[in-house]
């Protein structure tokens, strides 16, 4: 407002000065007239007033017309310290109006980047934070849309492989059983045939142990890996599991051997399960090293823990693929997988089981000098008795 | 002689498991399905099968159906359930019903006839 009085102030000022200027030339004019007139011999008692009276005159505008600029000068001054004040306030205005729409944006952003795909912001305010808002919210929805449909891929993946390694044991049963029925006659058989039988059998096998490792990972990834801890010796287990695996060994001249601390504790585990990750150890051990190797499974309590050590002085693991042992599908160097007839799922496995299990499993290995698996698994609480299994017993196929 | 009713929906799977039932000096009944499992046992009598080995899954009545239906008529004969469920917590093991145990595929014959071996010696 008081910017408009300035403007109106100048204006005004501007006509005043242009009044001034044209009084200022009338008052030469009529002095120059009465000057003419003296010059022109008519020295006149009225031209000598009039000549005095334009002087006193033009003395008088020129005091009133400076007057009149420094008061213009004072009003536009104060017009523009006024303006720049509004524009100021106009401006604070404008940023309280923006920031709270702007940290309610950023504070949905920071929800959504969290995995909360739900989160949308409340679109008002200024016509540009709306629309910011409601491209945020387009693009949260759009987000939102594409994880559910991951997550039900993701569920059809896993109840897809729940299903195929169901539908895969009838017949894999067929085959397994009828070539089992041909080994039992194997004396009216050639030696070519009984080799021919005895490779679809070992490829039985591999199919099993596949379809179990994949069916353990599907029910891993669906979270309906179940396991049934009760509290359990692991001396026993361990001595049982480097009993079996010991004809393996051997074969390779290897040497197996447990060390199993003498006061170890109860732990909480399903002793099935615990069997099937030192399987799976002992069994890459004895898998990835050389003719006479050793081997040795170690157990020993840790403060609330039981560590378990898998040992082995074979070639090691180099570090780019130690980073990468547990995931799925990854192996040994390929030069050594030839002879190797693992899954490439087991340490995957056995990493999701001990996990299972309130445990850990990790590797320490340098080449040349062989690997060390590590399970550490809790105690079970103090005054736990050794329980016996419970619920029907199932009629299965050996150890996994 | 020692009877065994063996049932599967698949005629491969029957013929296996006849196969190796007969091998090892039992006789051997099959059927295709549950429905004809409670269509042939019947509980009251005395000379009916002396073990039941049934699939788990099966069209028309499940093994599982047709073992409750007969426990629930006082049949007492013991029972084997063949599941291709690698473990019996996972779909169709119900705890309510009396079964003397899983057998799992593919099947493991030396476990298996152990099983039936100790489960017809306490029958007879």
């Amino acid at each position: 407002m008081l910017t408009a009085a300035a403007v109106i102030g100048v204006g005004h000022f501007i006509s005043q000065r242009q009044d001034y200027e044209t009084s200022i030339e009338r008052s030469y004019q009529a002095e120059m007239a009465a000057r003419v007139q003296i010059a022109q011999g008519d020295d006149s008692k009225a031209a000598r007033r009039t000549i005095a009276a334009e002087e006193a005159r033009r003395a008088e505008l020129r005091d009133s017309i400076s007057d009149d600029t420094r008061n213009t000068a004072i009003l536009v001054g104060i017009g523009l310290i006024a303006g720049l004040i509004g524009a100021l306030l106009l401006f604070a205005g404008l940023i309280t109006a923006m920031r709270r729409p702007l940290e309610a944006l950023v504070d949905a952003a920071g929800r959504l980047a969290a995995g909360d795909r739900s989160t949308r912001v409340e679109v008002g305010g200024l016509s540009e934070t709306a629309t910011l808002g409601k491209a945020f919210n387009d693009m949260a929805a759009e987000l939102e849309l594409e994880a559910s449909e991951r997550d039900q891929l993701d569920r059809m993946k896993d109840e897809f492989v729940l299903t195929a390694s169901h539908e895969l044991r009838s017949p894999l049963t067929s085959v397994q059983g009828f070539a089992e029925l041909l080994m039992m006659e194997r004396d009216s058989l050639t030696q070519r045939q009984v080799e021919t039988v005895e490779i679809i059998l070992d490829n039985c096998r591999h199919l099993v142990r596949l379809l179990n490792d994949l069916l353990d990972l599907a029910r891993s990834d669906a979270g309906r890996l179940a396991i049934r801890p009760r509290p359990t010796r692991l001396g026993p287990l361990i001595e049982d599991v480097v009993r079996t695996l010991r004809a393996q060994t051997e074969a390779s001249e290897q040497t197996l051997t447990e060390k199993i601390d003498a006061n170890l504790p109860l732990v909480e585990v399903e002793p099935d399960r615990i069997r099937q990750i030192l399987v799976n150890l002992v069994t890459n051990a004895h898998e990835y090293s050389p003719k006479r190797a050793s081997i040795e499974v170690t157990a020993r309590v840790t403060d609330a823990e039981v560590e378990i050590d898998v040992i082995d002085d074979g070639p090691g693991i180099p570090p780019a693929q130690m980073e990468h042992i547990f995931e799925r599908f990854v192996r040994g160097d390929a030069g050594l997988t030839q002879r190797v007839g693992g899954t490439g799922l087991g340490l995957a496995i056995s990493k999701s089981l001990v996990e299972l299990h309130g445990g850990t499993i990790s590797v320490d290995s340098e080449v040349g000098r062989g690997s060390t698996f590590k399970v550490l698994l809790p105690v079970a609480p103090p005054g736990a008795v050794e329980a016996p299994p419970s619920g029907p017993r199932a009629i299965a196929e050996g150890p996994r | 002689m020692t009877t065994v009713l063996v049932a599967d929906d698949s005629e491969t799977i029957l013929l296996l498991m006849r196969t190796r039932l007969e091998l090892a000096g039992y006789e051997v009944e099959t059927a295709a399905d549950g429905q004809e499992v409670t269509e042939r046992v019947d509980p009251d009598s005395t000379d009916g099968p002396d073990l039941l080995l049934l699939d788990a899954m099966m069209p028309r009545k499940s093994g599982i159906d047709a073992l409750r239906e007969l426990r629930a008529a006082g049949l007492e004969t013991p029972a084997l359930i063949v599941s291709a469920h690698q473990d019996p917590s996972d779909a169709d093991a119900p705890t309510d019903l009396e079964i003397s145990g899983y057998v799992t595929k593919p099947i493991d014959f030396d476990l298996l006839l152990g099983a039936v071996a100790e489960l017809t010696a306490k029958a007879a």
